[in-house]
């Protein structure tokens, strides 16, 4: 089984260690593929570091993508026109409209951690449905479990709970992410799989969070590239 | 005067075991030793998943398969809590004033299978 994390952030955005580090530790942990994650303000930064993650890519051995994580509406719109210039578009999850605006995306691959900085979880059933909808994978993310302790541990975990029990019951793709900064952040896929039957997924669900949804993402990524891509469902022949 | 021993349960009755083989992964490859390593896990996994979800685990690292040459041991758990001793082990990111990662080798239901694994 191919295991992937499509949410990393290196020294490009706002990470602290090099894509190198990150590459290498990622392909010593078992990693088949990684997406290095950015905001919009780096936009220029995108080819050079699309340049350095391919040239990576053909030494290190491992699929390496470039992301763009969008933090409000007016950034995640403006993504949106230059879908087609990188490979994932992820919505940073915290405000209750930019959620409900990501499910509603078609071009969103993934909601980032829809319960960060929350008192809610920050989806409801509503949302879920949207997200089934336009396939719209929504994030467990590690970094979240990993720092917090105590009772701020004990409430994320709370919450991320409470929306991987509406995935389920809405049927909507859930992807594990580390959301590493650094790349001692960067755990090994067991880690990801067991943390993910703890918060309420079975053993063959949280494996597919971490490989087949991501393969499903990636192979949207390489349609999408294609010249003959229009939009979903439409392609010219 | 001398204890007597226990009669031995049997197969059926016994609790089934898992062991998982592990890798530390370190700065500059720094050499921890067993108690290190040990205080490290107790302290997380309580922290976790408290003294009840501990009690229920039987988790136990081997002290006699942990090479601190090679950074590579065996924790020994029960196998109804496999994913709770696993995810408990990611959550460790210091032991000391060192930052490591773990990376699962293997998972076994036989000693015997992982300490091939490990050699």
């Amino acid at each position: 089984m191919n295991f992937y994390d499509l949410h990393l952030h290196s020294e490009f955005s706002e990470g602290e260690s090099s894509i190198e580090e990150i590459a290498n530790r990622a392909k010593l942990l078992g990693y088949e593929g990684i997406c290095f994650t950015t905001y919009l303000d780096e936009k220029n930064k995108i080819k050079e570091t699309k340049e350095i993650t391919s040239k990576l890519s053909e030494k290190i051995g491992i699929d390496i993508f470039t992301g763009f994580e969008a933090r409000n509406i007016s950034e995640l719109d403006k993504l949106v026109k230059l879908r087609r210039e990188y490979d994932v578009l992820l919505v940073k999850g915290y405000d209750l409209l930019l959620n409900r605006k990501a499910v509603e995306t078609t071009e969103v691959d993934i909601l980032t951690h829809p319960e960060y900085n929350r008192r809610d979880s920050g989806f409801n059933h509503v949302m879920a449905e949207l997200a089934t909808e336009n396939d719209v994978a929504i994030e467990v993310n590690f970094r979240e479990i990993l720092n917090s302790s105590k009772n701020t541990r004990a409430n994320v975990m709370h919450k991320i709970k409470n929306n991987v029990e509406l995935c389920k019951k809405y049927k909507t793709p859930i992807i594990i992410c580390s959301g590493a900064v650094t790349h001692w952040q960067l755990r090994d896929p067991k880690f990801l799989i067991s943390m993910g039957c703890l918060l309420g997924l079975k053993l063959d669900e949280a494996k597919k969070a971490m490989s087949e949804v991501p393969e499903n993402i990636i192979k949207m990524i390489k349609e999408r590239q294609d010249k003959k891509w229009i939009r979903p469902g439409v392609k010219v022949m | 005067m001398k204890q007597k021993k226990l009669k031995i349960l049997k197969p059926t009755l016994r609790e089934k075991e898992r062991y998982i083989a592990f890798q530390v992964i370190s700065e500059e490859g720094e050499e921890f030793n067993y108690s290190d390593l040990e205080a490290a896990i107790w302290n997380t996994m309580l922290d976790f998943l408290g003294e009840e979800g501990v009690s229920k685990t039987s988790v136990w690292l081997m002290k006699d398969c942990w090479d601190p040459r090679i950074q590579k041991g065996i924790l020994r758990c029960n196998n109804k809590s496999v994913q709770e001793v696993i995810a408990s082990l990611g959550l460790i990111d210091r032991l000391g004033d060192n930052r490591i990662t773990f990376k699962i080798l293997k998972i076994s239901g036989t000693i015997k299978s992982i300490r091939e694994k490990l050699c």
